[in-house]
C-alpha cells in the first residue's frame, strides 16, 4: 500500500478547448457526444485538402493585462487559474514550496506567425520560446519553487503531470501547477497536412482512422501532496498512482508498427503504481484517427489487456476536442479523472451504425464507448499520449492508494561519460585541451561545428543525419560521444533501462521560424514534410534515441538557459527513484542565421567578445553547442567498473517571477535555487569549494551573480568559473558545459583553469584557480522570467 | 524533354531539400537503400516536387518509380 508520504492527490482541475471554457462546459459537451471541430476560419486553408480544427471559442481569453503574451500562454493562464480557483488556492506569493510544469508542443508558434506575416517586432521574438508559458504562468500564480516547460509534443501533457508527481515524493514540493497548453496556429495546420496526417472529414478514432483533426486548448491539473492536502482541508479528486515514459527508438513520426513502445509506457505505469492490468476500469486513449496510431494502438490495448481485462473500455475524446497536441495529455487527464470521479466514460464520437458494426472485429473486448457516454463504477482509470519522435507515457488515477513503487533509500548518481560540442572542438578531451591551452572563441556570435569526421566517430551513417536539423545534430553527437566515452553500451536487455533529458533554452524555435518563413511565402498548402517533424523540441531527443536504441524515458525540458543544468536535476530525480539505470542528461542550443536574427533583435548580440563581468551593457557573445553527461545510479556504474567522474549530489530551483525575456529584480531565487541546492544535497555553503557560474557580459545576469553570491557565502571568497568566457553564451549548453566542467574538475582532468575569479563581496577579481582540492562544486544557471537551477557535484 | 536536366533537377532537390550528400549520389543509386534512407515523409516531399515542377501527380503510384532518380525521370517523361 502507497504510504502517505509518498502519496499524492488531485485538488483541481481546469480546461478550455473546442468543446467548453471550462470544466463543466466541456464536461457537458462531451457527455452530450458534441464535437467542436469545424471549418476553420483563423487559418488559410486555401489549396489544402481539408480545412476542419477545433478551436477554442472564448470571448473573454484576451485582456488588457495579457496582451503582450502568446495566445498559448493566454489558454494556460485561463486553465490554471479555474484549477486554482476549483482547489480553493489563491495566489501563491512566491512560497518555494509551490512549481509549475507545463507541457507543450509548438509554444508561442502564433507569435512566430506573428513576427513573419505582421511585423518583426521584438515582442513578438519574445513570445516565441515554449519557455514563455511556464513562466509568465508561473508567474501569473505566484509561483516559487520549480518552473519547467515539458515539450514532449503530443505526449508533454501527461509528462508534465507524471513530473510533477515525482518532484513531490521527492520531497521538493508541496504543490505544483501541472498540465498543457498549445494554440492552433499555421505551422502545425499546414505541418500536417505536407504529412497528409490530417482527416478529410472530422476525425473519426477507432473507426475510419484516416487522420486527426487538430485542436487547441489547454488542461491544468493541481497536483498536491496528500499530507499538504489534508492540512488544508482540500478536496480530493483521486489519488495519482504511478506513470510510464518512455521511446520507441523507431521513427521520427510514426509509432512502433507493434507498438513496443508504447506497451513500456503502459506496462511501467502499470507497475509503477502496483496495480495489474485487471484494475483498469478506463483507457483515455492517444486516439488521434491516423491509420498508423490506431493500428499500433489497437495491437498494444489488445496485446496487453485481451488476456487480462475482460471489462476494459476505451475512448478517444479526440473525436470531440480534436488533437491539442502539448495540452492533450493533460486535457485527457481531465477528462479521465472526471470520468473516474463521477463514474461516467466520455465516447469516441463520429460513428454510424454502418461503423459501429464495422467497428466491432477491430475493437473485439474492448469497449470502444461509440457516440455516447457510458456509465460504469470505476476505481482506476489510465491516460495515454503517444508522440513525434517516439514518445510514450502513461498515467494511472484511482480512488484507491495503490502500492505506488518508490526505493527505499534513494540510489546515488554518478557521472560516468561526457560528449561536448562545443565552438571550441567537440568531445571532453578536446575541451580539457581548450582549457589547458586556454582557447577562447572570439566575436559576438560563434557556432560549433560537426562534420563527417565527428559523424564517423560516433558511427552516425549519412542515410540518418541527413533527417537532421542543426539542433538536433549537435545533441546526437554529443549524446553518442557521452555514451562512448562512458563504454556503456545499449542492448536489447538494457535499452529500457537507459532515458534521455535534454535540456534547450530555444529548442527548434530556429526550425519553427524556417518553417514558418516557408509557408508565408508559399502558403499553407506548401508545408515541408522533412522538416516539419524538427519543428517539435523533443525531436533531438527522439532522434538519439533512434540512433542510439535508447527505449526508457525520454523527455525535453525547456526554461532558458538553465535547461542544461535542470536536466541534470530531472534526471537525478529519476535515477534516484530506480526510474531506469542510466539517463543522458544534456543541455544542447543553436546559433543558425534565425537564432542570430531574433537575438539581434533582441539587442543581445555583441559586435565583438564581451567578457563576463566585463560592465554594465546588454550585449552577449551568442554561441551554441551541446553537451551531454551520462549519469549513472551509483551501484549500476559500480557493477559495471564504470569510471566515474564525480557524483551529483543535489539539486535546487527556484523561481521569482519577472516579465518574461527580463531577470532584473529576481535575484533572490538565486540564492534560494542554492540553498535548496544544498538541503537537498545535505550539506551547507561553507561545503562549497567554488561555483561554475552563468555570467555572460550582459550587465543584469552579471550583477544578479554577484549580489546573490555577496548574500549567500558572506564574508567568504569564493572561486567562480566561466566557461562563457571560453565558449560564449550558448545557452542551455553553458550551462550543461558548466557541470561537465565540475566534472572534469574533480576528476583531476582539468587541474588549473585561468577563467575564473576570486569573488569577494560582490566584486570579481580575476584569479586562476588549482583545481586538485576541489571537493565540492556549486553549478549555478538562470532562465528568463526569473528561474534559476543549482546543482552541486562533488568528488566523493 | 531533356532527361538530364530533369535528373540534374532531381538530383539538386534531394540534396538542397533532403540533406543527401551530392558524392553518394548517383543517378541509379537506390534512394531507400540504406546508403540514402529515404522513407516515407521523403516521398511525400518527391511527389510534391515533381508535381510542382511537372505538374505530374505521383500519388499512389507505387514503389517501382521512386527506386531511383533514373526511374523517377522514365516517369516524369513518361507522364509529360
Amino acid at each position: 500500500m502507497t504510504t502517505d508520504d509518498k502519496r499524492c492527490v488531485i485538488t483541481g482541475l481546469g480546461m478550455i478547448c473546442a468543446i467548453g471554457n471550462s470544466v463543466e462546459q466541456c464536461w457537458d459537451s462531451a457527455m452530450a457526444g458534441k464535437t467542436g471541430i469545424d471549418h476553420t476560419k483563423t487559418v488559410s486553408t486555401e489549396g489544402c485538402y481539408t480545412d476542419y480544427a477545433g478551436e477554442v471559442k472564448c470571448d473573454t481569453l484576451d485582456t488588457k493585462e495579457n496582451k503582450h503574451m502568446d495566445r498559448v500562454t493566454k489558454l494556460c493562464i485561463k486553465a490554471a487559474d479555474e484549477a486554482m480557483a476549483d482547489a480553493g488556492l489563491k495566489n501563491f506569493g512566491g512560497d518555494a514550496r509551490t512549481g509549475i510544469v507545463m507541457g507543450s508542443c509548438v509554444g508561442g508558434v502564433v507569435s512566430i506567425e506573428s513576427y513573419y506575416t505582421k511585423e518583426k517586432t521584438e515582442g513578438y521574438i519574445k513570445q516565441m520560446p515554449i519557455s514563455a508559458i511556464a513562466s509568465q504562468v508561473g508567474t501569473h500564480l505566484g509561483v516559487g519553487g520549480t518552473c519547467c516547460n515539458i515539450a514532449n509534443a503530443c505526449a508533454a501533457g501527461t509528462i508534465s503531470i507524471a513530473h510533477a508527481v515525482d518532484l513531490i515524493r521527492e520531497g521538493k514540493a508541496d504543490v505544483i501547477v501541472a498540465g498543457g497548453a498549445d494554440a492552433f496556429a499555421s505551422v502545425p495546420f499546414a505541418g500536417f497536412i505536407s504529412l497528409h496526417a490530417l482527416a478529410d472529414e472530422p476525425c473519426k478514432p477507432f473507426n475510419h482512422s484516416s487522420g486527426l483533426s487538430l485542436g487547441e486548448g489547454s488542461g491544468v491539473v493541481i497536483v498536491e501532496s496528500y499530507a499538504h492536502a489534508k492540512k488544508r482541508g482540500a478536496k480530493i479528486y483521486c489519488e495519482v498512482l504511478g506513470s510510464g515514459v518512455s521511446s520507441d527508438a523507431h521513427h521520427i513520426t510514426a509509432p512502433h508498427p507493434e507498438g513496443e513502445g508504447q506497451m513500456n509506457a503502459i506496462r511501467r505505469a502499470i507497475t509503477n503504481s502496483g496495480i495489474t492490468e485487471a484494475d483498469i476500469g478506463y483507457i483515455n486513449a492517444h486516439g488521434t484517427g491516423t491509420a498508423k496510431n490506431d493500428a499500433a494502438e489497437y495491437l498494444s490495448l489488445h496485446t496487453l489487456f485481451d488476456d487480462t481485462n475482460d471489462d476494459l473500455a476505451v475512448s478517444s475524446t479526440k473525436s470531440m476536442t480534436g488533437h491539442c497536441l502539448g495540452a492533450a495529455g493533460a486535457i485527457e487527464a481531465v477528462f479521465s479523472i472526471k470520468a473516474l470521479t463521477e463514474n461516467k466514460m466520455p465516447p469516441t464520437v463520429g460513428f454510424t451504425d454502418e461503423d459501429k458494426e464495422a467497428v466491432k472485429e477491430r475493437a473485439g473486448k474492448l469497449d470502444v464507448i461509440p457516440n455516447l457516454p457510458r456509465e460504469k463504477q470505476l476505481t482506476t482509470v489510465m491516460s495515454n499520449s503517444f508522440a513525434f519522435g517516439g514518445n510514450n507515457a502513461s498515467i494511472v488515477f484511482s480512488k484507491d492508494k495503490g502500492n505506488v513503487r518508490t526505493e527505499k533509500k534513494p540510489h546515488g548518481v554518478v557521472v560516468t561519460g561526457i560528449g561536448a560540442v562545443t565552438p571550441l572542438g567537440n568531445g571532453a578531451a578536446k575541451y580539457v585541451e581548450a582549457v589547458k591551452s586556454d582557447a577562447k572563441v572570439e566575436g559576438g556570435s560563434v557556432r560549433s561545428s560537426v562534420d563527417t569526421t565527428d559523424y564517423d566517430a560516433v558511427g552516425l551513417k549519412m542515410a540518418f543525419y541527413r533527417k537532421l536539423d542543426r539542433f538536433s545534430q549537435l545533441q546526437a553527437v554529443s549524446g553518442m560521444q557521452a555514451l562512448g566515452d562512458a563504454s556503456y553500451a545499449i542492448t536489447a536487455d538494457n535499452a529500457v533501462d537507459i532515458g534521455i533529458v535534454i535540456g534547450t533554452s530555444e529548442g527548434a524555435v530556429g526550425v519553427g521560424c524556417d518553417f514558418e518563413t516557408l509557408i508565408a511565402e508559399r502558403g499553407n498548402a506548401a508545408g515541408s514534410a522533412f522538416k516539419f517533424p524538427n519543428t517539435v523540441y523533443n525531436a533531438a531527443g527522439g532522434y538519439l534515441s533512434i540512433c542510439s536504441g535508447i527505449k526508457g524515458y525520454n523527455v525535453t525540458v525547456t526554461n532558458g538557459a538553465q535547461s542544461g543544468i535542470s536536466s541534470i536535476a530531472y534526471a537525478t530525480t529519476l535515477l534516484r527513484n530506480g526510474e531506469g539505470k542510466a539517463i543522458l542528461a544534456c543541455g544542447s542550443d543553436e546559433n543558425s542565421d534565425i537564432i542570430n536574427e531574433l537575438y539581434s533583435g533582441l539587442g543581445l548580440v555583441a559586435d565583438g567578445t564581451t567578457l563576463p563581468y566585463s560592465g554594465k551593457g546588454k550585449k552577449v557573445t551568442l554561441s551554441d553547442g551541446s553537451i551531454s553527461l551520462l549519469l549513472e545510479s551509483e551501484d549500476t556504474a559500480k557493477a559495471r567498473g564504470a569510471r566515474v567522474y564525480c557524483r551529483v549530489k543535489g539539486s535546487g530551483f527556484a523561481h521569482k517571477g519577472v516579465p518574461f525575456a527580463t531577470l532584473t529584480g529576481s535575484g533572490e531565487a538565486l540564492d534560494l535555487a542554492v540553498k535548496n541546492a544544498l538541503d537537498d544535497a545535505g550539506m551547507t555553503i561553507d561545503d562549497v569549494d567554488a561555483i561554475v557560474g552563468m555570467a555572460n557580459g550582459n550587465g543584469t545576469v552579471d550583477d544578479i551573480e554577484l549580489q546573490s553570491y555577496a548574500r549567500v557565502f558572506g564574508d567568504r571568497s569564493i572561486p567562480v568559473i566561466s566557461v562563457k568566457e571560453r565558449v560564449g553564451e550558448a545557452r542551455a549548453a553553458a550551462a550543461a558545459l558548466g557541470a561537465a566542467h565540475a566534472a572534469l574538475m574533480l576528476h583531476g582532468d582539468i587541474k588549473k583553469d585561468s577563467c575564473a575569479y576570486l569573488l569577494d563581496k560582490g566584486k570579481a577579481k580575476r584569479k586562476a584557480i588549482d583545481c586538485g582540492k576541489l571537493n565540492n562544486v556549486l553549478v549555478t544557471a538562470f532562465g528568463s522570467g526569473g528561474t534559476y537551477c543549482a546543482v552541486i557535484m562533488s568528488k566523493n | 524533354m531533356d532527361e538530364l536536366k530533369i535528373k540534374e533537377g532531381l538530383k539538386d532537390f534531394f540534396c538542397t531539400n533532403l540533406g543527401i550528400e551530392s558524392d553518394a549520389l548517383g543517378y541509379d543509386t537506390p534512394l531507400f537503400s540504406e546508403g540514402i534512407g529515404l522513407d516515407s515523409i521523403d516521398s511525400l516531399e518527391i511527389i510534391a516536387y515533381v508535381d510542382s515542377t511537372y505538374g505530374i501527380s505521383m500519388t499512389g503510384v507505387g514503389k517501382d518509380p521512386f527506386y531511383n532518380i533514373d526511374s523517377i525521370t522514365k516517369y516524369i517523361v513518361e507522364h509529360a
